[in-house]
């Protein structure tokens, strides 16, 4: 698995099972919290040019929504990024009125939105030029055409067909006169041809490209999305790395104004290049190892040259090339060395080093087929983003977070700085006026809603916890769970370094478990030799059908030994596994806790459950779906679905499934779901008469593709339960990777909402059914809200409820005992989403769906 | 008009391609015309009059040869907004600081036109610019560039009159923005006339040759090369804002003579270095003994008064001292990097004593590195938080939002 892989699953994973300090360190929670993944989605800007033919296929649908339409300027691939244009809300009958809740307080809350003012009536008018005679050369359209700036104006977009202007001409029709210079005459004629209010797409567009002209103009490089501040970098230079502070920004239609939604964002980059980290890596692992040990660790990666802004990704190393070899350029041949000195003065100071293939995907110019594949000198590459060590390095990822994860206070100083650079610079301000716009200087004001925190039911008693710290570790502390799987044929394994801290641990294990009501026989220990293999002889010979639990104390949290503990346990041998390294148990004082941690997820894992929530809706079946993405390795995604059991929402069932290429998620997790109902009825004697989806995992511009394919599929599959079964049906789009930011003022100071606040008002979508949540709580850094978007809703439901229902399923991820940020089966499918792609690449045993084996 | 310039470089380039074979294209081969005089002397301030798309700006950036300030100037600035993000400095160029100073400038303006900053120069490039000037104002272009700013060289490139025949489907001039076009003698003539006036010498060079007995019509682009006679008394003088011309662009290069962006990549590549030698340390300890693991040895303070640069350099040994690393400086100053970025040891020395993020020991020969990685698990500080009381916990009274639907039906 590569740095990038893991990049992606963790950026998701963040947040839930979190930061919290002295949180057990097993295997899988042991690594710090990750900043901004450092990955780009780097986009090449190559932009294609339209061909004076196209214009006029663009002229002619140009009213019919803006993706047909751009305003020229750079950018690669054209996506639409903010999902507009899916209108969802309109379905459904319920909410059409008002989508909001009512329970809870109120709450003062700033938001990171701007609004965009725009003088009254203003409009942007779209004007058709035609030039006769035809005027072929673009730049020769554009000269011909402004040489009339006194009666266009001096704000214009013109693309060489589409003019727009942020001032209606006197007529609709206007013919000017130009002269070339060699005194051709040459009539332009500009035609009104349409009239785009503040809100229309194509001014959205126009605005967010008038907004990064203004970044550029404030000094800020373009990274794929976004921009960043190269002059005051921060460095960790053990690595070699920069950071670079910068900002996401969009520009969109919100409930009732058009706004800026802006956001601090960091840049990891690296000042080495792969020629530089290939002396180093052949200096560790010597001649004979390095062409295999080089191919592993830097296939997949992404590298930025030297010689312009291009990112590439690494897909296969020329052995048989140096910079000596030649291509063909143009008509002649010439070397790679030759053409860098002549092209950029650039000297090759190794003739011997190999060339990086990359396959590109960018279509060639004019938009002729990809000029196959590139070859890359290392010399002139840099790495970009971070790599499997480095993230497993605790300092790095401290200085990184410290640097990156910023309190409330810096985030909201940050942003607001940005706002006053905006309203200070005379050029943004030049900029801003000719076109008639300004943003409003402060940041938005708004209320929420903190909903009502709910109470924990565990064995036959209710609590309540600390509402700030959302947390009920404490609360729960001597109380004995719902349900407990006693213990009586189970097995520990450990090597001799660590036979002591097994011993200590099984005798801590049966001291915790009894308050718990968990019975527990003695463990049958079992040593086991530091290699793998031996460890999976070890398991082989002494896993039996009747073994209930298995655990591992494994002597580092190196990835082979617990990958190969969970490949066989969970696809060889079905039986529920734990795994500990021996460094979180090391500590006694800490072991109590540890202890405690490690009794509560073997019991989830055997069946067991820990506590619940009320669910005031009956027969109710809630599913979240995640999936996970091993791009850089070519591999196939995998998607886990898992859906309740029972109404305390305390048994789940479980399915992951690969996904083959080039089919939906989806179309892979249709028998996924139909197994769920079959669970469902074995369990409760009855279908479920509600079915809530929680889809997690849609990435920015898939929407419309889950509103179009994903809904009729899911409800395809329902069908197949019988002609006349249906329930009613919700589907909730699920995003934690968002740029709103929400801050209160509490005591005076800048903080984090409080968990359980909901916003529904102001900066949601108006053509969505969509909320925020703030569920959980951290310690340091900002607290990320959760964006809702009920895409689909046949259950009638008040949006109230809906929200309630969301906040209280927060509460059911049996591996916290507090608020999570989305909704449990949500987080269960991710986890199990991402032990199968990382550690077991197979379909788990099915003996184990009913089960949280994933935990 | 110097838009019209560019595209009659395209286009020109275009029909010859098809017809004579120049290869690399002539515009190419114009600008490598340049591109070689820079790597022959060397200037520090360049000008390029009727820049337009920055194409030769942007060659000129990435084949600098010292040039520590380049101009380009042309009277179009809707061009020049358009393209001038391209000279904006790569990321590359933040990574990895160049060792000399480079600022770019875009200024809209008339060659015809007195503007105070643009005196003072090295180098001044008109390519295919004064054809494109009525003849009158040639000669307030001579006046300006060689009377008033008075560079130490000017490069003139145009098209040669007597090569026309030669170019297939020609008539008239090669591009319809074109005032006139000279011949050898015509342009020959004017180019004396300028020296005489101005104190400059010339000679006469081209791009693009005909081959076989054409050759003798000459190149295609003659290019003369003017150098100034005298000595110049303001290549010092100090920048001035421009007064007649509009600044459209300024853009100042990260580089190595900006202090705290040498400071940071000194100390950057030191640390690098440092705590590579404290890890490579760490780890033989580890390997070594699991036992032995207070290893101190201290080395003996009379290596270090043989002095740093003594041949027993590379053998002075990192070691733990209490809690810390000690790495020697001369170890960190065996790194190629650190040596090609501080000429001296001395001057390394001076350069990290003042710097907050290197702990240096008093005589200043050893850096002091953390010997622990910091403690993983910051101590979990068991804070009572004093509860606020946020929002009402939920009420005891069973909800059912079933029966508020009213739907509540067959359970």
């Amino acid at each position: 698995m590569t740095g990038r892989a893991r990049a992606r699953s963790r950026g998701r994973g963040r947040g839930q099972e979190p930061a919290a300090p002295g949180a057990v360190s097993l295997f899988k929670t042991a690594k710090p919290v990750m900043p901004t993944p450092p990955e780009g989605q780097l986009v090449g800007r190559g932009r294609q040019k339209p061909a004076p033919g196209q214009q006029v296929v663009i002229l002619i649908s140009i009213s019919a929504g803006f993706q047909q339409v751009k305003i020229g300027e750079r950018g690669g691939r054209r996506r639409d990024f903010h999902d507009s244009g899916v209108h969802t809300r309109q379905l459904m009958e319920h909410v059409k009125e008002s989508k909001t809740g009512v329970s809870g307080t109120a709450i003062e809350l700033r938001a990171n939105f701007m609004r965009l003012l725009s003088r009254p009536l203003w409009a942007l008018y779209q004007y058709h030029v035609d030039y006769k005679p035809p005027m072929e050369s673009r730049r020769l359209r554009s000269a011909l055409l402004f040489q009339h700036e006194e009666t266009l104006g001096k704000a214009h977009t013109f693309d060489g067909a589409i003019l727009f202007l942020p001032n209606k001409l006197h007529n609709t029709e206007t013919v000017l006169c130009s002269e070339t210079r060699n005194g051709e005459k040459v009539e332009i004629t500009v035609t009104l041809t349409n009239e785009l209010p503040p809100s229309s797409p194509v001014c959205l567009q126009f605005y967010n490209i008038l907004f990064r002209r203004i970044l550029r103009i404030l000094n800020m490089q373009q990274i794929g999305r976004h921009y960043y501040n190269p002059d005051d970098p921060f460095n960790i230079p053990q690595h070699r790395l920069t950071i670079w502070p910068g900002f996401v920004t969009t520009i969109l239609q919100y409930e009732s104004s058009i706004m800026l939604c802006t956001d601090v964002s960091h840049k990891v980059l690296r000042s080495e290049t792969v020629l530089d980290f290939m002396y180093s890596l052949r200096q560790q692992c010597g001649d004979q190892r390095f062409p295999e040990a080089c191919t592993k660790e830097l296939v997949g990666l992404i590298i930025l040259t030297k010689y312009n802004n291009k990112t590439y990704r690494i897909d296969d190393i020329a052995w048989d090339h140096t910079p000596n070899n030649t291509f063909k350029k143009g008509d002649t041949e010439i070397s790679f060395k030759n053409y860098f000195k002549t092209q950029y003065g650039l000297d090759i100071t190794d003739g011997n080093q190999v060339l990086l293939v990359s396959h590109v995907k960018r279509l060639g110019p004019s938009g002729r087929p990809p000029p196959g594949p590139a070859m890359l000198v290392p010399e002139f590459c840099y790495l970009t983003g971070l790599t499997d060590k480095m993230r497993a390095d605790f300092n790095i990822m401290k200085d990184l977070a410290s640097h990156t994860r910023l309190s409330p206070e810096q985030r909201e100083t940050r942003i607001n700085r940005l706002i006053s650079n905006i309203n200070r610079n005379a050029d943004v301000q030049n900029e801003l006026t000719t076109w008639g716009l300004s943003f409003e200087n402060r940041l938005l004001s708004m209320n929420g809603r903190v909903l009502p925190s709910e109470r924990i039911i565990q064995g036959g008693r209710a609590y309540e916890y600390n509402p700030w710290t959302a947390d009920w570790t404490k609360e729960m502390r001597g109380l004995p769970l719902i349900s407990c799987m006693s213990l009586d044929n189970w097995l520990m394994f450990y090597t001799r370094r660590n036979a002591d801290v097994a011993q200590s641990l099984l005798q801590t294990l049966n001291k915790v478990s009894g308050p718990m009501g968990i019975r527990m026989q003695r463990a049958i220990m079992i040593e086991y030799e530091d290699r793998q293999e031996s460890l999976l002889r070890a398991l082989q010979q002494n896993v039996a059908r009747e073994t209930q639990m298995v655990v591992v104390i494994l002597p580092t949290n190196r990835k082979d030994k617990y990958d190969c503990v969970k490949k066989y346990l969970c696809v060889d041998c079905p039986t529920p596994s734990q795994c500990v390294v021996s460094r979180t148990i090391s500590k006694p004082q800490a072991l109590m806790t540890v202890a405690t941690k490690i009794a509560l997820q073997m019991n989830c894992k055997m069946g067991g459950e820990l506590w619940s929530v009320e669910i005031p809706l009956r027969q109710l079946m809630i599913v979240g779906i995640d999936c996970y993405h091993d791009t850089a390795a070519g591999k196939r995604s995998i998607g886990a679905l898992v859906a309740s059991l029972n109404q305390g929402m305390s048994r789940w069932f479980s399915k992951c499934v690969l996904q083959n290429r080039g089919q939906e998620i989806i179309d892979a997790l249709k028998g996924s779901l139909q197994a769920a109902l079959k669970a469902y009825l074995k369990y409760n004697n009855c279908l479920p008469s509600r079915i809530i989806v929680f889809r997690d995992g849609v990435g920015d511009g898939m929407l419309q593709s889950v509103v179009d394919y994903e809904v009729p599929q899911i409800m395809q599959s329902i069908k197949t339960m019988g002609q006349d079964y249906e329930p009613k049906l919700s589907v909730v789009v699920v995003k934690k990777r968002i740029s709103s930011r929400f801050f209160a003022r509490i005591d005076g100071k800048i903080a984090n909402p409080p968990p359980g606040t909901v916003i529904d008002t102001e900066v949601t979508r108006p053509e969505w059914y969509d909320f925020f949540i703030v569920s959980q709580a951290v310690r340091f850094g900002c607290v990320a809200p959760t964006h809702y978007n009920v895409v689909f809703d046949s259950s009638g439901l008040k949006p109230d409820h809906m929200q309630r229902l969301t906040y209280k399923l927060c509460h059911m991820y049996y591996n916290w005992q507090g608020i999570v940020r989305v909704p449990a089966p949500c987080q269960y499918a991710h986890k199990l989403a991402f032990l199968v792609g990382q550690s077991i690449h197979k379909e788990p045993n099915m003996n184990l769906d009913d089960f949280l084996y994933y935990l | 008009m110097c838009l019209m310039r560019t595209h009659s470089r395209a286009d020109l380039t275009k029909t010859l391609a098809m017809t004579t074979p120049f290869s690399p294209p002539l515009y190419m081969q114009r600008y490598q015309f340049v591109i070689d005089y820079v790597k022959t002397y060397r200037p520090k301030k360049v000008i390029d009059f009727g820049c337009a798309e920055c194409c030769l700006l942007k060659k000129l950036k990435f084949h600098r040869n010292g040039i520590q300030l380049l101009v380009g100037v042309d009277i179009n600035s809707v061009v020049l907004l358009k393209r001038m993000h391209t000279l904006a400095p790569l990321i590359s160029d933040y990574l990895q600081p160049s060792d000399g100073p480079l600022t770019i400038e875009l200024y809209q303006g008339s060659v015809t036109e007195r503007e105070p900053c643009t005196r003072g120069f090295d180098l001044v490039t008109c390519v295919e610019l004064i054809e494109h000037l009525e003849l009158v104002e040639v000669a307030s272009f001579s006046e300006v560039v060689f009377g008033y700013m008075s560079p130490g060289a000017v490069i003139v490139s145009t098209p040669n009159a007597e090569f026309n025949p030669l170019l297939p489907g020609l008539r008239g001039f090669r591009n319809y923005d074109h005032k006139f076009e000279w011949t050898r003698a015509e342009f020959q003539t004017w180019a004396h006339k300028v020296c005489r006036d101005y104190g400059y010498s010339v000679h006469f060079t081209g791009v693009g040759e005909a081959v076989g007995h054409w050759r003798e019509v000459g190149f295609c682009t003659q290019i003369a090369v003017f150098q100034r006679n005298f000595h110049d008394t303001m290549s010092n003088a100090k920048r001035l804002e421009p007064s007649v011309y509009r600044l459209m662009y300024r853009v100042v290069y990260p580089s190595l003579s900006d202090n705290n962006i040498y400071q940071r990549t000194l100390v950057n590549e030191v640390l690098y270095e440092a705590q590579h030698l404290r890890q490579e340390w760490l780890s033989r300890m580890n390997m070594d003994s699991s036992n032995n693991a207070h290893f101190c040895a201290p080395p003996l303070m009379d290596v270090f008064q043989h002095g740093l640069e003594g041949g027993t350099r590379d053998c002075q040994p990192v070691y733990q001292q209490g809690g810390t690393i000690c790495v020697p400086l001369a170890r960190v100053w065996s790194s190629p990097r650190v040596r090609a970025l501080c000429g001296s040891v001395q001057r390394l020395r001076e350069e990290l004593q003042v710097d907050s993020r290197v702990r240096m020991s008093a005589d200043g020969t050893v850096l002091i590195l953390p010997a622990a990685a910091d403690d993983e698990d910051d101590e979990e500080v068991e804070e009572e938080e004093n509860v606020k009381a946020v929002s009402g916990v939920a009420n005891n009274v069973e909800e059912d939002w079933d029966r508020e639907l009213g739907c509540y039906g067959n359970v």
